[in-house]
């Protein structure tokens, strides 16, 4: 994690300073200023508001706002994680952007997800890692009894790999009703930390656990649900799967596109089987950009592509998509055509590290 | 991809039912039965549980209203000491704050009229439906919409049978029964209901006896189509053990015991259970009878027991032979005498299933068939699990 250095209060303050609105999904607006010279994340934070954010580096998009109107600059010279189609809608990463004019920006989270004054760092035990395939571990842990954690389904936690001084950000796949139960997917990559880690973990080790973190959560809507999943981007859409079946109500409809690079190492079918049986609204689409077993039965292509041509005749519909960047760019491109307005796209993207 | 190459293994039939094992507090969004309409006369107030809902019932000029038992002010249940002081109202009986009968506004407050409050806080309400005797009550989330007909929470109407039993709704129909309290957790009592494996406890009933009946042993799904799915569109959801076709062996003699079935009067109706956990048997205690039981969630360790009688009845002499029959026979012999054995198994589950994880220790054997689908389809077609009362609050 890149280490950038808050731009100073003193600098901040000064006659160039530009008024910027924030506006909260749930109708909540805050006003703060900030200084020519500094980060709208910064200054935010500066003035006691606490907007969603992790790495504040530019790369893991936690921090992401979208102008409404006005003038957001992002920096040059900083692995920003943006797409250029996102950009192009508006999309700013707050921790890298300046204000060049009083601007209006807009948060795809309510007021109550700010962060408390306190980032929240906290102890858990490892409870035991599973297999379902060689490719990805699920690793369970236990958050300590007299911890009081809670997150929404969706969000992320930084995992302090034992050992090292590296830290690795993972959705939970589990839900807050779960709690002190915690579980994530983790993607094996050969000589990664947490993947060499987790070959030899044993149950009972230490971890230290910081979070939860992301904006990356379910909003209200009575509409269909798409859900875009690819490889262990999984791990935060049965979370929020399980949520909504757990929720009060009638359930939404819903239509989940899970893929994996291939049919050999294609994970949690009969997890994904197991939703399908309890939630009657639930239509599944599961697929593999690599079919070498035709008696799979799985589509050959991405998840995007299991989406089809077919368009949604549903004014309330909204997309919930976590996996790699070019999946998530190909998912808001399908989604746009099929209808879905791009205020109701929210998406999580996974980088492997 | 062949089941030996998932890593994860196959699921097992307890992770398919698992919303089923989460209901300890009953399944919401749903009608449940809460008093006999004899039981709530003009002006009467009653308070009954739930699935954790405290809920007050009120007759007022023929109609009966259900709120919430719980006075906004401190908490106090307003069936402790019931009070109405208007027709459209029902009052605490603290402080006098006086709630709306249709919407739970609050109207006014005895000792305070002029209070800030009123016209401002409610108490919440449940819909109500009087159908064939019976209170019912629509327990769940205050937002539910749209509601479900009663129909679609009650067992289904047989057509498929010579001489079909009557639908509790029917026009000409005989209905009558009793409630009681069980002390066990609602699925164990409903289990018992269908349970083909339990007719040992009925072997030396007075009914049996009294009525000559053959009881077997137990019976045993042997073949497909033993158990049949019940999935009504937009009606009830359950199962049905076909009894009557050859899918099932009926156990006559178990020689390792020396124990053979008594009686000459040989027949077999079918049983079945629709969600949320209501029992329908064709023929029973009598030809032409049928009995549909309830087992309403009180908490997650006590449950309503519902027995009840439907009977065909086209005039006033029928239903003067069905009170006597009811009353001299129906009730003592099949309601109390046979009944009592169930419920005494059923209370004798609870230990093992409270204080020992009996849902994840039981030990199922082949008949247990019905229980496993009826638990698979509760997990897939209830419309909500209940929450218990505390971490409803703390949401």
């Amino acid at each position: 994690m890149a280490a950038d250095e808050p731009a100073s209060a003193a600098r901040a303050a000064g006659a160039t300073a530009r008024r910027v609105t924030l506006q909260f999904e749930d109708g909540i607006e805050k006003e703060i200023e900030v200084g020519a010279d500094e980060f709208v994340l910064d200054a935010a934070l500066r003035q006691g508001i606490a907007l969603v954010h992790q790495c504040r580096s530019g790369s893991c998009s936690t921090c992401v706002g979208r102008v409404v109107s006005g003038s957001i600059e992002m920096v040059h010279g900083r692995a920003l994680s943006l797409l250029a189609a996102e950009i192009a809608e508006g999309a700013r990463l707050l921790c890298s952007s300046h204000a060049r004019a009083p601007s209006v920006v807009r948060l795809q989270y309510p007021s109550s997800l700010i962060y408390g004054d306190e980032r929240r760092n906290f102890e858990a035990r490892l409870t035991g890692v599973e297999w379902p395939v060689p490719s990805v571990a699920k690793l369970a842990i236990a958050v300590d009894r007299r911890t009081s954690i809670s997150f929404n389904a969706g969000q992320y936690v930084r995992i302090k790999v034992p050992g090292t001084e590296q830290w690795r950000s993972y959705s939970m796949c589990s839900t807050p009703r779960e709690l002190p139960k915690m579980e994530f997917l983790v993607r094996i990559i050969p000589g990664g930390v947490m993947s060499e880690f987790l070959r030899r973990a044993q149950p009972g080790e230490r971890l230290e656990v910081e979070g939860p973190l992301g904006a990356f959560i379910l909003h209200p809507g009575k509409g269909l649900h798409v859900f875009v999943a690819g490889g262990t981007g999984l791990a935060p859409i049965l979370a929020m799967i399980d949520e909504i079946r757990r929720a009060s109500g009638p359930k939404p409809k819903m239509l989940l596109s899970f893929g994996c690079a291939s049919d050999a190492n294609f994970f949690y079918r009969d997890e994904i089987e197991l939703r399908q049986w309890w939630i009657p609204q639930l239509e599944v689409r599961l697929s593999a950009d690599r079919v070498d077993d035709p008696a799979s039965a799985l589509l050959q292509g991405t998840p995007v592509d299991a989406l089809g041509a077919e368009s949604v005749n549903d004014a309330d519909a909204s997309a919930y998509l976590c996996g790699p960047p070019p999946m998530i760019e190909a998912a808001r491109r399908r989604l746009a055509e099929m209808g879905i307005p791009a205020e109701r796209i929210y998406a999580e993207r996974f980088v492997a590290s | 991809m062949s089941d030996g190459q998932r890593g994860s293994g196959a699921i097992s039939s307890r992770r398919q039912y698992a919303p089923y094992l989460e209901a300890d507090w009953g399944f919401k969004n749903t009608w449940y039965p809460a008093l006999f309409c004899s039981e709530l006369g003009e002006n009467g107030i009653k308070g009954v549980t739930i699935a954790g809902h405290d809920i007050v019932l009120r007759r007022s000029r023929g109609r009966a209203y259900a709120l919430r038992d719980r006075c906004a002010h401190r908490g106090v249940k307003l069936s402790l000491r019931p009070m109405c002081l208007t027709e459209d109202t029902l009052s605490c009986w603290y402080h006098g704050f006086t709630y709306a009968l249709e919407d739970g506004l609050l109207k006014t407050i005895v000792a305070s009229p002029d209070d800030p409050l009123i016209g401002k806080t409610r108490i919440r309400t449940y819909p109500v439906v009087e159908r064939a005797g019976i209170i019912f009550v629509f327990v769940g989330d205050e937002d539910y919409a749209p509601l479900p007909t009663l129909e679609a929470d009650l067992p289904i109407r047989i057509t498929d049978d010579d001489n079909p039993v009557p639908h509790i709704l029917d026009d000409q129909v005989y209905v009558r029964g009793i409630h009681r309290t069980g002390n066990s957790n609602w699925r164990l009592a409903a289990e018992n209901g269908f349970d083909p494996g339990h007719l040992l406890i009925h072997w030396d009933n007075q009914i049996v006896a009294a009525t000559d009946r053959k009881l077997a042993l137990g019976v045993e799904p042997v073949s497909e189509g033993a158990i049949r799915i019940i999935d009504e569109p937009d009606g009830p959801k359950g199962i049905m053990n076909m009894y009557n076709t050859r899918t099932y062996r009926f156990i006559m003699e178990n020689k390792a015991v020396n124990m053979r079935a008594r009686g000459r009067n040989a027949y077999y109706a079918r049983t079945s259970m629709v969600l949320p956990g209501i029992l329908l048997v064709e023929h029973w205690p009598i030809p032409g009878w049928a009995q549909y039981e309830w087992y309403v969630p009180t908490d997650d360790r006590h449950h309503e027991y519902w027995e009840i009688l439907v009977g065909h009845c086209r005039s006033e002499d029928e239903r003067r032979e069905a009170d006597y029959l009811y009353d001299s026979f129906l009730e003592p012999l099949a309601l109390r005498d046979f009944n009592d054995n169930d419920l005494f198994a059923r209370e004798a589950m609870q230990n093992f299933y409270e204080r020992e994880d009996g849902w994840n220790n039981e030990s199922l054997c082949a008949f247990d068939a019905a229980t496993v689908t009826w638990r698979k389809v509760a997990a897939r077609y209830n419309r909500g699990i209940q929450e218990p009362p505390d971490s409803a609050s703390r949401r």
